[in-house]
């Protein structure tokens, strides 16, 4: 018989591509001590999770529909709709709070349902199909509020502004939410053939996986997971606005390529998007901590990605 | 002598993955323009001393003696330049490009000024192709080229490299009959020009047809070196599996019981035209054919994976439509599918989550999957089917070509099928596992199941089958019973054109 032991070979490998993001997320840390204690703070570090939470729960999204091969870069567009829908419907009444939210759910499934079948049945390449959702949803805001953004965000949203130290409502929602897509993916039969679907998409077929009906499933899962954010974000903010969610999508992808997720598909998962999503965040509060400009973020995110994106590389071959 | 120049010494080679020693000091050593067959089970190392010799891995430990000169290891462009080609099963050809173009990829032909000289690469094409005795139209696309054609190309390409070293891991594979006997008249000339040839295959036959010599791998460790002459092949085999092995196909018990599926008349609008069939409970029918006969089409639209023209089928007498793979594997049909690496695995998820995932409903309480019943049947698969494998959280793409087959059996297997379909299904397998495989299809059918195999092996075919169906071009051209088949007649109707099979 074949001789086998847990080799330190493999599990370098193993260990790399679970944890090695979170190597990284430590190393920044401590380099984050010497240049910028600042962010230490404890309001700082309030801040940092908060805007962690908002983009961590989109980029659950992102996450599953990167590991289905996909993306989806229509989720700023489900976040500024979901402010619209919330002042639109509720005008600042509090006891319509849950059917605004109700209402920006059913929209925001309904986006994710489009982007689906357009990828799937019109085999339009994600990219350009979550793009156009993206165009049609801003189209359709547009002629909607004729520019204007009307009614107003119920004071009670302001509830997720609650915190008890760095214990904030946003904070508990992305674990929540982590927690549970985390056992989705992992111990659940969608999981499974999200993963399947994702790595190679003829056999799940003839594996009688409807792979069509499981991608829908997903880009209507991370639309959805787009609202939560944007309710959240709404109520922070306590108004519309139209720029509330500029860059969010692209971060969104950023933090789970840094986890480890591939382009691909059918590789990498929750564990390391978390550690993306704070690498992210963090180096964005670095940037504005050390007082350096827009510019200088862009490079230093892609500098990141580029980073990540060569390591993982490296360590596939290593195998 | 000449003859007896050894032009390749590989000695004391080891290598293991994540503590899987998959060669341990193997010493083999090829004598210049003689082809050296490499035998062995599934995972013996075959492959990966291969890749050792083509610098696509490095050894552990060892040295590799070629022309006369050492080497710890090489690069895979250093191994190229050696004179050292590798052709793999799956070949690397980019089918968008033409033959000209692939022969030639990262190595055109340039005028002085750096301009590629078409017309010279399309000549020196020409002569390659010519001098193995092949006519292909050198301008068509390789994609467009059957899989034969595209390994003729695959060898010209090394052939143009000024190859000293073939190796051709299991050419065989993807070969029908007459295509086989193009690639041996092939090796033939090579190796008349000084070419030498290291084969591997699973087919004992074309073992015997074509080496000088042989070596014996197994689990890692070399058993034998020799010259084939004078070798019996019950002695090779037990060499390989290490105990005598009786190659006899079990018995059919001839119990077919009422049919369970039905074809009348269904096309496709590619090649299937008005194929009727019925395959019984207890019986394996064999389908035979050549390559692109519509076989593998036959299987699909029976499975549901492609939508059907016109006819229906039908299952216990009741008409089915299937619109996906779904359907059918809810009627109890599977489907194992011919190319494994592209439709029956996931090469990169692990061995559990490949051979579970049609069954995820059966093993999860509520919406939670139970993993210890999971690893139970899992468990209980390496059993039945002896699949060789460290643990069940390996990724398939590191199992030897052999046991990743027994993976997909054993995927569908726990389906429970009442129908099993299977495209070439001991494709890869060593002679061990082929007998258990065709043990477990007789048990099979013993149990009530109904089997259909497509296979290009006509001793499988004519071992196995209770009934046999030949087809030729789309169409169901004979229908012959095992007691009246025979070799021949299977190729004759096989090779019949349209003309005579109407
Ligand atoms: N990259 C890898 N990682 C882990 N194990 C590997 C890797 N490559 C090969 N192995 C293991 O090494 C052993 C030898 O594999 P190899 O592919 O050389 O077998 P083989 O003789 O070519 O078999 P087959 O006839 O089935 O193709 C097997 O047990 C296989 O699982
Ligand atoms: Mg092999």
């Amino acid at each position: 018989m074949i001789g086998f032991t847990e080799s330190n070979h493999l599990t370098f490998k193993k260990l790399f591509a679970a944890y090695g993001v979170y190597m990284a997320l430590l190393i920044l840390l401590i380099v984050a001590s010497f240049i910028t204690p600042d962010l230490f703070d404890e309001e700082t570090l309030a801040v940092l999770f908060r805007q962690s939470a908002q983009l961590g729960i989109i980029a659950i999204g992102q996450t599953m529909v990167m590991l289905v091969a996909g993306l989806d870069l229509s989720v700023g567009g489900v976040i500024v709709m979901t402010s619209m829908v919330v002042a639109e419907v509720s005008n600042g009444r509090d006891e319509l709070i849950p059917l605004s939210i109700l209402v920006a759910l059913i929209l925001g499934a309904l986006i994710g349902l489009g982007n689906g079948l357009l990828i799937t049945k019109r085999k339009v390449p994600p990219l350009v199909a979550t793009l156009v959702m993206l165009f049609l949803v801003q189209g359709a805001q547009q002629a909607f509020t004729r520019g204007v953004p009307s009614g107003f965000v119920p004071e009670t949203l302001g509830i997720v502004n609650q915190s008890w130290g760095f214990l904030s409502i946003p904070l508990m929602v992305w674990f929540a939410l982590n927690a549970v897509f985390l056992v989705l993916l992992r111990v659940t039969p969608f999981g499974r053939r999200i993963y399947a679907v994702g790595s190679n998409a003829d056999a799940a077929r003839l594996s009688g996986l409807s792979v069509h009906r499981i991608k829908i499933a997903v880009y209507i899962l991370a639309s959805c997971l787009a609202v939560i954010s944007g309710v959240i974000l709404t109520g922070y903010v306590g108004y519309v606005d139209r720029f509330i969610a500029t860059g969010l999508d692209l971060d969104s992808v950023a933090a789970a390529v840094v986890g480890g997720t591939a382009f691909y598909g059918g590789k990498g998962g929750l564990l390391g998007t978390i550690a993306g999503v704070l690498i992210i965040q963090i180096l964005s509060t670095m940037v504005v901590l050390l007082g350096l400009d827009a510019q200088t973020q862009f490079i230093i995110k892609g500098l990141v990605i580029l980073a990540a994106v060569s390591l993982y590389g490296l360590a596939q071959k290593q195998a | 002598m000449k003859d007896d120049q050894l032009i390749l010494e590989m000695n004391n080679i080891s290598k293991s993955f994540s503590g899987v020693k998959a060669l341990v000091d193997v010493s083999i050593s090829c004598k210049k323009g003689s082809v050296h067959a490499l035998v062995g089970e599934n995972g013996a190392g075959k492959s990966t001393l291969i890749k050792i010799l083509s610098g696509a891995q490095r050894p552990d430990k060892g040295t590799i003696c070629f022309k006369g000169k050492n080497y710890e290891s090489f690069s895979t462009r250093e191994a190229l330049s050696l004179g050292i080609s590798v052709i793999y099963q799956e070949l690397a050809l980019v089918s968008e490009m033409n033959v000209v173009e692939n022969i030639f990829l990262g190595r055109e032909i340039r005028m002085t000024v750096g301009i590629i000289d078409s017309a010279r690469m399309r000549q020196e094409a020409n002569r390659l192709l010519e001098q193995m005795g092949i006519k292909i139209n050198v301008n068509r696309e390789v994609g467009e080229l059957s899989v034969a054609y595209q390994q003729m190309v695959e060898i010209s390409k090394a052939l143009s490299r000024n190859a000293d070293l073939i190796v051709m891991d299991e050419p065989s594979a993807i070969l029908a009959g007459h295509e086989l006997e193009q690639l041996f008249r092939i090796i033939q000339s090579l190796k008349d020009n000084g070419v030498t040839i290291i084969y591997i295959s699973h087919r004992l036959e074309e073992v015997f047809r074509i080496a000088d010599e042989v070596t014996v791998l197994k689990d890692g460790q070399h058993v034998v070196t020799r010259s084939m002459e004078g070798l019996s092949r019950a002695e090779l085999v037990s060499a390989m599996v290490g105990r005598k092995l009786e190659e006899v196909f079990p018995q059919s018990a001839n119990k077919a019981g009422e049919c369970v599926l039905e074809a009348n008349g269904i096309s496709t609008d590619t090649i299937l035209k008005k194929v009727n069939l019925k395959l019984h409970r207890g019986e394996i029918v064999g389908l035979a054919g050549m390559v692109g006969s519509g076989r593998t089409e036959l299987a699909r639209a029976l499975f549901g994976a492609d939508k059907l023209f016109s006819g229906e089928i039908k299952l216990m007498g009741e008409r089915v439509e299937f619109s996906s793979p779904a359907d059918a594997i809810r009627k109890k049909i599977s489907l194992v599918p011919e190319d494994r690496k592209q439709q029956g695995l996931f090469t990169e998820l692990p061995i559990k989550n490949n051979i579970t995932l049609p069954i995820l409903k059966k093993i999860s309480n509520w919406f939670l999957l139970n993993r210890k019943m999971e690893s139970a049947l899992v468990e209980s698969s390496k059993k039945q089917l002896s699949i060789s494998m460290a643990s069940e959280h390996l990724d398939v793409q590191f199992l030897s070509g052999g046991n990743q087959q027994k993976v997909v059996l054993a995927k569908w297997l726990h389906t429970k099928p009442e129908v099993i379909i299977m495209d070439e299904p001991t494709r890869g397998v060593d002679v061990g596992a082929k007998f258990e495989i065709y043990q477990l299809m007789r048990r099979l059918t013993e149990e009530g199941i109904a089997i259909l195999m497509i296979s290009s092996e006509l001793p499988e075919i004519l071992g196995l089958s209770d009934r046999i169906l030949v087809m030729s071009e789309g169409r169901i051209v004979a229908e012959l019973e095992h007691s009246e088949a025979s070799e021949e007649k299977i190729i004759e109707y096989a090779t019949m054109g349209e003309s005579k099979a109407a």
